[in-house]
Order: structure tokens, then C-alpha cells, then sequence
């Protein structure tokens, strides 16, 4: 049952018995107007009799006098008899009016009406007679005769009044009685009528109600096992998380991130997220930017900044990674604001040490390389001591010394060359990245040899970017030795270096693409190619190379692609690194730990 | 007794130059090659005691040089020179003897007089 039923069903429970009692007052009145018209007209009866009654007395009086002059012949005794003769009159009119609806009384009261008037002329015979005339009998006994008449109308007018009256009077119990019957009769039937449908449609509401309640429960109850489930899972996943209102007070906490701030979810309830939730910036101890603050004013998921550190309750530190997202309702509404983290110091820890392990590796490869480099030298110069102590010949000697020289500046030369390859500065500086990668060339030209390798070269000398040497040249390294190992033997690789424009989402740069004749990247190995560990070279590759160099290239605000090209002599891969002419690496904090 | 016949192979010119040099001073007589194939020519033409050879080179590293070498003639020993520490087993079974580079020209002239002893010796030697 909805809403609108409901409604139409309660105002069906008040409009319907209003509606009958109206109906039970209605017949109440008619049966009051029934019983009031008998009542008016008994009370119609009585005035009439008592109005004859005064009119009969009028008459008589009328007649007294008369008789008194007859008698005496004084005017005076007349007195009664003139008085009287208006109000007979008027008597007259007013039975008439009260009689019009009966004409057999009305009847009555003409012939009244007429004896009185022959008896008026009689009387005004009499007194026309004057003082000295001798009473007749006749005249006397006519008068008694008419006045006989008009008390026998009389008589007849009460009597028909009385009959009438006492009929209505033996009516009046039986109507009495009737009404009764007939008002308690409508009274039980409207009760009932109303006792009916209310139970009827207080059956219906009542059903809907239990129906509704049943339902309450129901939906009470999933709503339970949802929240239940869902705070279940919210204590089960490994991550921290905390969740608050619009304002930014906390409602709640799941285990993980209890242990993380030190805050029990009692504790922390109600309160700021930013005294349960410090976090600052690692390397400038700043507090953090206040997440809920963030997710209100862009309304959108939203990423602290890397290195952000978690101060707890106890004052323990955790570098974490978190990420804050808006709560919306069903219209969309945002109604606070989830914050999701989780401790990252193992393995910020690990990457560290994997960083610094495949620095290690490079540097290992590039010791090797050197070693080569300055032991050929170096067995030249032991050489020519040699041949030096025993020569006595200046011409030769001199020859020999010169030798000499020649391979210890050559040893100086590499020397150098080493040295500056880990001489870091603290800050970006501008490279020349064709000398850069000209050195590294250089370091891998033997290796070239070895393979038989073809090497083309188009470097750019306009190239200069801002940027660590040290780790460039360690991204060159590796993307060379890639190419390198993939091309094989007599293999052929093409080195690239030019400027980039500026674009609409970066500014001016420079390309360095490495591209080989190799058999290219295998799907499975372009979705892993970054991933740590993953290494296509067996036991001769660490698996970092290209997910260091995806740091150091992404720390530079550069980009790393990796993809087949596809050219005819150049089948292989195409390594492309963007590199910024300004870079972002600003401060030395943010670079890999160095070894 | 005439002179042992030494065969230098290495692609660094000045380093093989001075090798030979120091080679000859102890009287032997010496022939270069700049790469493996030149060195092979010369090794199927000549009379060669025995061969010092780099083991780093382009076109041809020294393992390759070796191999070829010892398909041809078995017997001529040869002195493996390089600048690594750790070379596979498989090129140390081909050679006689290793010297790394920088070990100096006394421990030079020392392998190369054990080489020769050795090919000298009627247990091992054809001649």
C-alpha cells in the first residue's frame, strides 16, 4: 500500500461516518418537524376554543345588555353591548383565519357568523323600540331563540374542536412510540453501517501497517548485514582506512589505521581528521596539505604527495601512500570524505636498496669496462721500463719514453673520465647529452667491437638539458647496453639525438632514440618491461635496469617509451627518452638515494 | 738453435708494438697481427713455436682465434692475454696458459719460456 492509498483510506474513516451522521440528523429534524407540527396544531385547537369561548361570552354579554335596556330603558345597560360588538367582530376574523384550512368548521363558523348577524338586526329592533314601548314576548322569545342558536354553534364549533383535539391527543403516543422505534432503528442501522466500514478499512490500514513494519524490519535488518559486511570488510583489508564528515571529523577507523595514528576509534571519534591524521613532508617536516580540504575543494579523488609521513599518536613516523576520495549520496551530494593509506616504509626501504643495487651493477659493468680500458695502458707503460732498463741506444730510449707518456695519458684520460662519471653535483646542471652520450659510446666501444655491431650516430650538438650527469649517463648506459644485447652479433643500432619542440602538455627538450636490429619486444615483455625484476637476459640481467631508468628519466620530468619500430633494417626495438631542457629535479632530496 | 717463431696478435697497435719489442729483446723472433684473421693467415703460412694472443678484440675475439687455431694445428701452444679476471671455462681449456695484462713483461717472458719448454717436450710435443 502506498502513500496516496493511505491517505484516501483515512479520509474515507472521517468523511464516511461524517457523512452518515449527517444523514442521522437529517431524519432526527424531519422527525422533530413532525412531532412539532402536532404539538402546533393541538395548541392551533385550543386557541380556537378558547377564542370561541370569548366570543361566546362577548355575544352573551352583548345580549345581557340588551336584555338590561329592555328592561330598564337606561342607555347605560347598553354600555356592554356596544364594547363588546368590535371585539366580536375582530373575533370573527381571527377564527376565520385560524379555521381556513377546515371547512366544515368554517363552515360552522359562517352560519355562527349569521345567526349573530339576525341577531343584531333582533337587538336593534328592541332598542329601536324606545323607552316606552312594552316588552313583547314575542319579540323576546325570538331573541332567546336566536341566542339559543348561536350557543348551539358554538357548542357544535367546540365540540368538533374537542373531537379533533382528542384524536391528535390518542395519536400523539402511537407517533411518539414510532418515532422512537424509527430514530433508534436509523441510529442502530448508521451505527452499524459505520461500525462496518471502519472495521473494513481500519483492517486495511491495519494490515498495510503490519505489512509495512514487517517490511521496516526486513530492510532494518539488511541494512544491518550490509553495514556489518561492509565494516567487516573494511577491518579485514590490509590497507588503513579512515572516513569523516563534511566537516572533517572522524566517523570512523578500521584496525589498520588504529595501529598506524595510535587513535582507538573511541578516541578518535568526533574529531579532526588533521590531529588524528598528521602527516608531513618528509624531507621539509611541513605539515601536509589537509586532505579532506583538497577532496572539498575539487571534488574529486585526490593523491598526497609522495613522501608524506605519518606522525602517530605515540610520535612514530610511517612514510605512507594514501589517497583521499569524496563520499557522495544519491543525488550526488558529497557527504564526507574517505581516506585510504597504507605504510610504505619497507618497501620505500627495499626500493632503496634495489636502486642502490642496480647502481652497484652498473658501476660493476662500467668497473669492468675501465679496468680494460686502463690495464691495456698500463701493460704498454710496464712494457717499456722493461725495454728501458736494459736500452742504451738514446735514439730508442728516447722513442720508448715517449711511448710511454703516450699510454699514461691515456690512463690519465680514462682516469678522469672515471672520476667524473660519479662525481654527482647537488643540483641540476646543464649536459651536453651528445658528449654525454658520446662518452658512454665510448666506454661500449669495444663491447661494439666485439659484436661487430654498426653503429650510427646522429647527435645533435645543440642539445643541452638540466639534469644529473651521473644518472643520465646511467640511463644511456643502459638503454645502449640493451640495444646492444638485443642487436647480437654483426647487428646493427642507430643512436639519435635531437631537439624537441615545445608541445602543448611540454615544454622544449631534447630525443634520444636507441634503436637495434634486434628481434624486437615481445608482447608479454612490453606490458613488464618496467616492472622490477623483470629481465629478459637470464641470469645476466638484474631486471632494474629499465625500471631505474624509468625513475631517473620520470624524477628529470622526462618520459621512457619503449616499442618495436618496425623500420626494414632496423627491426628491433626503439627506446625513446624525452628529457626536459628545464628539469623538475630540483633538489638533490628527491633524487634515488645514491651508492 | 735456431730462433722460437712468435706469433703477437692484438688489435691495440702500440701495446703490440711494445710487446714484440720486449719479445724480441729476449730473442725471439716475432711476427704481429692486428686482428684474428690476419693472424690466422699468418699462423696457416708460418713455422709458429708458439702464439700471444688478446683475448678482447672486434671482428674476432681471441676465443674464436683459438678455436681456429687448434683445429689446425693442435700442438702450438698459446698464451691467452686479457684484461678480465674470470674467463669461461671453455676458453681456458682451449689455451695453454692465461697473463693478465698489467701482470708485466718478466711474467710475460716467463709463460712464454714455459709455453716453449712445454712444446719442447717430447711427452707433448710433436717435435
Amino acid at each position: 500500500m502506498n502513500l496516496r492509498e493511505f491517505r484516501r483510506i483515512l479520509l474515507q474513516a472521517l468523511y464516511f461516518p461524517i457523512l452518515l451522521l449527517l444523514l442521522l440528523a437529517g431524519f432526527f429534524l424531519q422527525q422533530v418537524g413532525v412531532w412539532s407540527k402536532l404539538q402546533q396544531s393541538i395548541a392551533q385547537m385550543d386557541l380556537v376554543a378558547t377564542q370561541l369561548a370569548n366570543l361566546q361570552s362577548q355575544i352573551v354579554e352583548q345580549a345581557a345588555g340588551v336584555r338590561g335596556y329592555e328592561l330598564t330603558h337606561r342607555r347605560l345597560m347598553l354600555r356592554p353591548y356596544e364594547r363588546a360588538k368590535a371585539g366580536v367582530a375582530v373575533d370573527f376574523a381571527d377564527l376565520r383565519t385560524q379555521l381556513r384550512g377546515n371547512p366544515v368548521q368554517l363552515q360552522l363558523l359562517e352560519r355562527l357568523s349569521d345567526q349573530y348577524d339576525q341577531w343584531l338586526v333582533s337587538a336593534q329592533g328592541i332598542l329601536d323600540l324606545g323607552p316606552e314601548a312594552v316588552p313583547d314576548p314575542e319579540v323576546y322569545e325570538h331573541d332567546e331563540a336566536l341566542m339559543n342558536g348561536i350557543r348551539a354553534t358554538v357548542n357544535a364549533l367546540q365540540q368538533n374542536e374537542r373531537e379533533r383535539r382528542a384524536i391528535l391527543s390518542e395519536q400523539m403516543p402511537d407517533l411518539e412510540h414510532r418515532q422512537f422505534v424509527q430514530i433508534l432503528s436509523a441510529s442502530l442501522c448508521i451505527a452499524m453501517a459505520m461500525a462496518l466500514f471502519m472495521r473494513h478499512r481500519l483492517k486495511k490500514v491495519s494490515s498495510s501497517y503490519t505489512a509495512a513494519l514487517d517490511e521496516l524490519e526486513q530492510r532494518s535488518r539488511e541494512v544491518q548485514q550490509n553495514q556489518q559486511r561492509y565494516q567487516t570488510t573494511l577491518e579485514s583489508i590490509g590497507d588503513a582506512v579512515i572516513s569523516c564528515d563534511i566537516r572533517g571529523r572522524v566517523e570512523f577507523l578500521n584496525v589498520i589505521a588504529s595501529e598506524l595514528s595510535g587513535w582507538s576509534m573511541q578516541d578518535a571519534l568526533g574529531r579532526p581528521l588533521t590531529e588524528v591524521f598528521r602527516v608531513v613532508q618528509e624531507d621539509t617536516r611541513e605539515p601536509a596539505e589537509n586532505p579532506v580540504e583538497e577532496v572539498l575543494s575539487k571534488r574529486k579523488t585526490y593523491s598526497l604527495s609522495e613522501r608524506s609521513v605519518l606522525i602517530s599518536r605515540l610520535g612514530r613516523e610511517y612514510l605512507i601512500d594514501d589517497s583521499a576520495a569524496p563520499v557522495l549520496d544519491a543525488q550526488g551530494e558529497m557527504t564526507g570524505v574517505v581516506l585510504v593509506f597504507r605504510d610504505v616504509t619497507e618497501q620505500r626501504r627495499s626500493e632503496a636498496a634495489l636502486i642502490a643495487g642496480e647502481k652497484l651493477a652498473v658501476a660493476g659493468r662500467l668497473a669492468a669496462s675501465i679496468a680494460h680500458e686502463i690495464h691495456n695502458p698500463l701493460d704498454s707503460v710496464a712494457n717499456l721500463m722493461f725495454l728501458l732498463r736494459d736500452e742504451t741506444e738514446p735514439q730508442k730510449r728516447a722513442e720508448y719514453l715517449e711511448m710511454a707518456e703516450q699510454e699514461l695519458g691515456r690512463t690519465m684520460q680514462i682516469s678522469r673520465t672515471m672520476l667524473s662519471l660519479y662525481r654527482e653535483p647537488k643540483s641540476p646542471v646543464k649536459v651536453n647529452l651528445k658528449e654525454l652520450i658520446q662518452g658512454v659510446l665510448l666506454l661500449l666501444e669495444r663491447r661494439i667491437a666485439q659484436h661487430r655491431i654498426k653503429v650510427i650516430s646522429e647527435l645533435d650538438e645543440q642539445c643541452m638539458v638540466e639534469g644529473f650527469p651521473v644518472e643520465l649517463r646511467q640511463v644511456v648506459t643502459n638503454v645502449l647496453v640493451n640495444a646492444i644485447e638485443a642487436a647480437g652479433e654483426r647487428g646493427r643500432m642507430w643512436v639519435r639525438l635531437q631537439p624537441s619542440p615545445p608541445e602543448e602538455f611540454r615544454g622544449a627538450g631534447a630525443v634520444i632514440e636507441v634503436i637495434d636490429s634486434g628481434p624486437g619486444i615481445t608482447d608479454f615483455a612490453a606490458e613488464h618491461i618496467f616492472t622490477p625484476f623483470f629481465t629478459t637476459k637470464g641470469d645476466q640481467g638484474t631486471g632494474l635496469g629499465l625500471w631505474v631508468s624509468m625513475g631517473i628519466v620520470q624524477k628529470h620530468g622526462g618520459m621512457i617509451r619503449l616499442q618495436n619500430c618496425g623500420l626494414d633494417d632496423y627491426s628491433g626495438a626503439c627506446a625513446r627518452i624525452f628529457l626536459p631542457t628545464k628539469t623538475l629535479a630540483g633538489d638533490r632530496r628527491l633524487a634515488a638515494p645514491t651508492v | 738453435m735456431p730462433k722460437s717463431l712468435i706469433l703477437c696478435i692484438d688489435d691495440e697497435a702500440l701495446g703490440l708494438q711494445i710487446r714484440k719489442a720486449v719479445l724480441e729483446r729476449a730473442g725471439y723472433r716475432v711476427m704481429t697481427a692486428m686482428d684474428g684473421p690476419t693472424g690466422l693467415g699468418i699462423f696457416a703460412q708460418e713455422a709458429v713455436d708458439a702464439v700471444v694472443l688478446d683475448y678482447a678484440m672486434p671482428t674476432m675475439s681471441g676465443a674464436d682465434v683459438a678455436r681456429e687455431m687448434r683445429r689446425m694445428r693442435k700442438s702450438v701452444p698459446i698464451l691467452l692475454l686479457s684484461a678480465y679476471v674470470n674467463l669461461p671455462a671453455e676458453v681456458m681449456g682451449m689455451v695453454n696458459l692465461t697473463i693478465l695484462k698489467g701482470d708485466g713483461p718478466e711474467v710475460l717472458l716467463a709463460k712464454v719460456r714455459e709455453l716453449l719448454q712445454e712444446e719442447s717436450n717430447p711427452a707433448t710435443g710433436e717435435k
